[in-house]
């Protein structure tokens, strides 16, 4: 496709003003309206698109049932599994290992109540919409969504965080996670908002992407018959009107012929790329003057970080241009509680970042320093101090304690073992393809296997 | 551990054609002007050119009936049952962090301390595979139409362990499939300069990685030919390496080079590297069908594999990474370190076919604006290894019984 290739030659400068990310200044997405119970409100989150909160702001999550290898895990409809009596040992859901190995650190265990408060409803709740209440075994009531219990995380500190989990179904051998709940994004009959580690990408309801063009002017499309074999035009219903409920209008329907009408979002007119060969597709983005849509754009890295081609897609890199790693953990217990958050176990990680030793795990994988003045510039990038020698979070007073650059709450990392940018040989590292106990590269664009999500959680 | 003649293979006579400084636009130039001409009876020989897609790739075993004379001892133990015998359900309440997590530093820091379990490895004499070095040597095996001096000591690594048997070879068959699934995998093979498929002198030979799905039969299980393909130049770069060959009888055979492709399995994006690389195919206008022998990297093979298959994955087809690292170590027998003499690499081949297809000249275009492509290199391994005598102290009283019973 020779469209692509000034765009590529421009590219081969690795930096982020050449990357899938942009400025923060934009849009959030907007919501449909739906009933709520009393002092739950929907917040308006960086990566994960509009949820609920409760009346504190936090995030509201559920944990829905997961069929794993050797079991399942989770809550099903009305009862939660979620106890404050701390597991001891595994639960063999995930072979080969069996279960019944006293888990680590027993005498520091959580319970998943402690990690997963349950979001209590007042004796006299009544339903409302989607919401309704559980009895817990201690009698108390739990606000349940779709029938599951919903709990809040003990990790989120502000309005907006959603360090808990992520909103996004991961599938293969990932833990039975929880989820953050919030209202239904406000697109039209055929479209849907995807979660992606750029932002929140604007998919049709078949996974494809859709994209706008910069020939275009506002309500009206220039895309003549010759463009619009490679870019589809979205058609919408012909006597279809705009959804009710926007209360930014941002979509219409502009007329392409008579009587033939084209979805806008925000006044772009919408179309399909054809050479697009899977979902959550950039590849119409590599065309000068054709664009990827989102409802919201993510938060940028913090200066110094550049972007990277692989033989996949793109990362995200250091300033000397080393792959972005961030760590997954969820332990094999009943609970299915998280060990990626530096206020968790770090067993798990001390193994397959230095095979059980901590000096040569800072060494094989180096936190990402930040420099002194370095200031968070964002809730999702944050600055965050910790003990090297044991990878805990401490306070910045701690004798030889690290800054280090964070994404989601959690630390980020590069390999040892990549020597070139683009390199990306930790991608995997660790139990279940890294996304057990291991690493993942941070994916801004991944053309062949949907791998640029937002990180751990 | 019984120390292996290393051998320097003929280093001095392979062309490192990894495409540092090469310029791409050479490659139309050998097509020839005339598109439309055709080589006799060939139709989809193109102006001296024809391509084709790769539809399935396997580690070359050579098996007999029921294992009888390749494994006659039997196969390997995989995870599960390794597991079981280091640490028997004997009520001692063990903990996670010492047994299962040990075993996944085990896994992920590999050292070459001896196997706690006797490795077993196929006896027979015959291995598919090519002559690599040119030379008949005690190890070598001998192919089973009767040529000696083949190279093939993956195949003793390999040959024993379940997972890479026919039939019942979880990787033989996941690996295999996924060559075609994911696009990632597609590799175009290109001959430039072709005057006959029966035998043509002088011919280039590119490897690329296309971007497009392959045309399959009714059923999905066979290939089309005939199907169009683009070449991938924008993340595909590293897999764009020119080989130089000759057709002889039909059979297309290409000078030793480093090669690298890409083998992702279970959506991680991997890829292979072989020293010393030779394609051995018998063409036909609609396909290829043959050998790829060379020596495998055995740091970018073995984090192939643990990336791409959890130890559960590995289970499935009774594979113990680490014992399988282990007899990597051991057989090595190519390519020293220059510092520690260690061999890096271990003579390897690969069973492959291809379809026919054609690439697209717009394709061919953009190929010319790339003026350097970036060379491809292999995995140097975990930047800080455990030592053998950490590894010697883990489970050190298991071990212990273990070499007493064995």
């Amino acid at each position: 496709m020779p469209r692509g290739v000034g765009l590529l030659a421009a590219c081969i400068v690795a930096t982020l003003a050449c990357s899938p990310l942009r400025a923060d200044d934009n849009p959030k997405e907007v919501s449909r309206a739906v009933p709520l119970p009393p002092g739950v409100r929907v917040e308006a989150t960086e990566l994960d698109g509009p949820v609920f909160a409760d009346p504190a702001g936090k995030t509201l999550y559920r944990w829905p049932l997961r069929q794993l290898r050797n079991g399942q895990a989770g809550d099903r409809a009305g009862s939660s599994e979620c106890t404050d009596v701390p597991s001891v040992v595994s639960a063999g859901l995930m072979s080969p290992y069996p279960g019944g190995l006293k888990l680590p650190d027993l005498d520091e265990r959580l319970a998943c109540t402690q990690m997963w408060p349950p979001f209590l409803a007042d004796a006299d709740a009544q339903p409302v919409g989607k919401w309704s209440t559980i009895k817990r075994k201690d009698g108390s009531l739990q606000w349940a969504y779709e029938g599951l219990p919903v709990y809040t995380s003990y990790l989120d500190q502000l309005p907006g965080d959603v360090f808990g989990g992520r909103a996004d179904k991961r599938g293969g051998d990932t833990p039975a996670m929880r989820a953050p709940i919030g209202p239904p994004p406000d697109v039209p009959p055929g479209f849907a908002v995807k979660t992606m580690s750029t932002g929140r990408l604007l998919v049709t309801d078949k996974g494809r992407s859709v994209y706008a063009s910069d020939r275009d002017t506002p309500q009206k499309s220039n895309c003549d018959a010759t463009c619009a074999d490679t870019w589809v035009p979205l058609l919408g219903p012909a006597y279809s009107v705009v959804p009710q409920g926007s209360a930014r209008g941002e979509w219409s329907l502009i007329e392409r012929s008579a009587g033939i009408k084209q979805w806008a979002y925000r006044g772009q007119p919408l179309y399909e790329y054809r050479l697009d060969t899977g979902s959550n597709g950039f590849r119409g983005s590599d065309v000068p003057g054709w664009h990827n849509v989102y409802t919201q754009r993510a938060p940028s890295p913090p200066p110094g970080f550049t972007v990277q081609d692989t033989t996949a897609g793109q990362v995200l890199a250091d300033q000397h241009g080393k792959t972005i790693y961030t760590y997954f953990c969820g332990d094999d217990s009943q609970d299915q509680l998280g060990c990626d958050h530096p206020r968790q176990e770090q067993a798990y990680r001390l193994v397959v970042c230095g095979g059980g030793d901590p000096e040569r795990c800072l060494q094989t994988f180096p936190y990402v320093p930040a420099a002194q003045d370095a200031k968070p510039t964002s809730r999702s990038w944050s600055v965050m101090t910790i003990d090297p020698r044991t990878g805990r979070s401490v306070d910045a007073q701690h004798p030889g304690a690290l800054r280090v650059w964070a994404y989601r709450d959690r630390p980020v990392y590069t390999y040892a073992g990549d020597r070139r940018p683009g390199d990306t040989f930790a991608n995997g590292h660790g139990e279940f393809r890294g996304l057990r106990n291991g690493f993942r590269a941070f994916w801004l664009r991944d053309d062949f296997f949907n791998q640029d999500q937002p990180g751990p959680g | 551990m019984a120390k292996r003649t290393m051998r320097r293979k003929r280093l001095g006579l392979i062309a490192v054609v990894l495409l540092s400084s090469f310029h791409v636009a050479s490659t139309n130039s050998q097509s020839g002007g005339d598109s439309a001409s055709t080589v006799k009876g060939a139709s989809t020989v193109k102006g001296g050119t024809i391509a084709f897609a790769l539809t399935s790739l396997r580690w070359a075993t050579y098996l007999t009936p029921d294992g009888q004379v390749d494994c006659p001892d039997g196969v390997n133990d995989g995870p599960r049952e390794q597991f079981a015998a280091l640490f028997p359900g004997d009520g001692k309440g063990r903990a996670l962090a010492d047994t299962q997590l040990q075993r996944e530093v085990q896994n992920w820091f590999p050292t070459t301390a001896p196997d706690y379990f006797k490795f077993r490895e196929p006896r027979g004499p015959h291995a598919l595979g090519l002559n690599l070095d040119g030379k008949t040597d005690p190890e070598d095996f001998t192919s089973p139409q009767g040529e000696p001096g083949i190279d093939n000591q993956l195949y003793r690594v390999l040959g024993c362990i379940n997972s890479y048997r026919d039939a019942q070879g979880t990787n033989d068959s996941l690996n295999s499939l996924e060559i075609v699934s994911d696009g990632y995998n597609r590799l175009l093979v290109e001959l430039n300069g072709v005057t006959s498929l029966e035998n043509s002198d002088n011919v280039e030979v590119m490897l690329y990685r296309g971007l497009d799905p392959l045309y399959t039969t009714a059923d999905g299980k066979g290939f089309l030919p005939g199907g169009s393909q683009r070449i991938d130049v924008r993340w595909g770069q590293k897999f764009i390496q020119r080989l130089k060959g000759k057709i002889v009888n039909g059979v297309l055979t290409t000078e030793p080079a480093d090669v690298a492709f890409p083998w992702a399995v279970f959506a991680l994006p991997t890829d292979e590297y072989l020293r010393g690389a030779s394609l051995r195919l018998d063409l036909t206008a609609t396909s290829a069908e043959g050998l790829i022998g060379g020596f495998a990297d055995i740091e970018t093979w073995y984090f192939q594999l643990m990336s791409s298959q959890s130890t559960h994955c590995q289970s499935y087809g009774q594979l113990a990474s680490m014992s399988l690292y282990k007899a990597m170590r051991r057989l090595a027998d190519g390519y020293p370190d220059p510092k520690t003499g260690a061999n890096t690499a271990i003579s390897s081949a690969l069973r492959a076919t291809f379809t026919q297809v054609y690439i697209l000249p717009e394709s061919k275009a953009e190929l010319a604006n790339i003026k350097t492509l970036q060379r491809a290199e292999p995995y140097r391994g975990p930047p800080n290894p455990r030592s053998v005598a950490e590894e010697m102290g883990d489970f050190a009283d298991v071990r212990a019984t273990l070499t007493k019973a064995d």
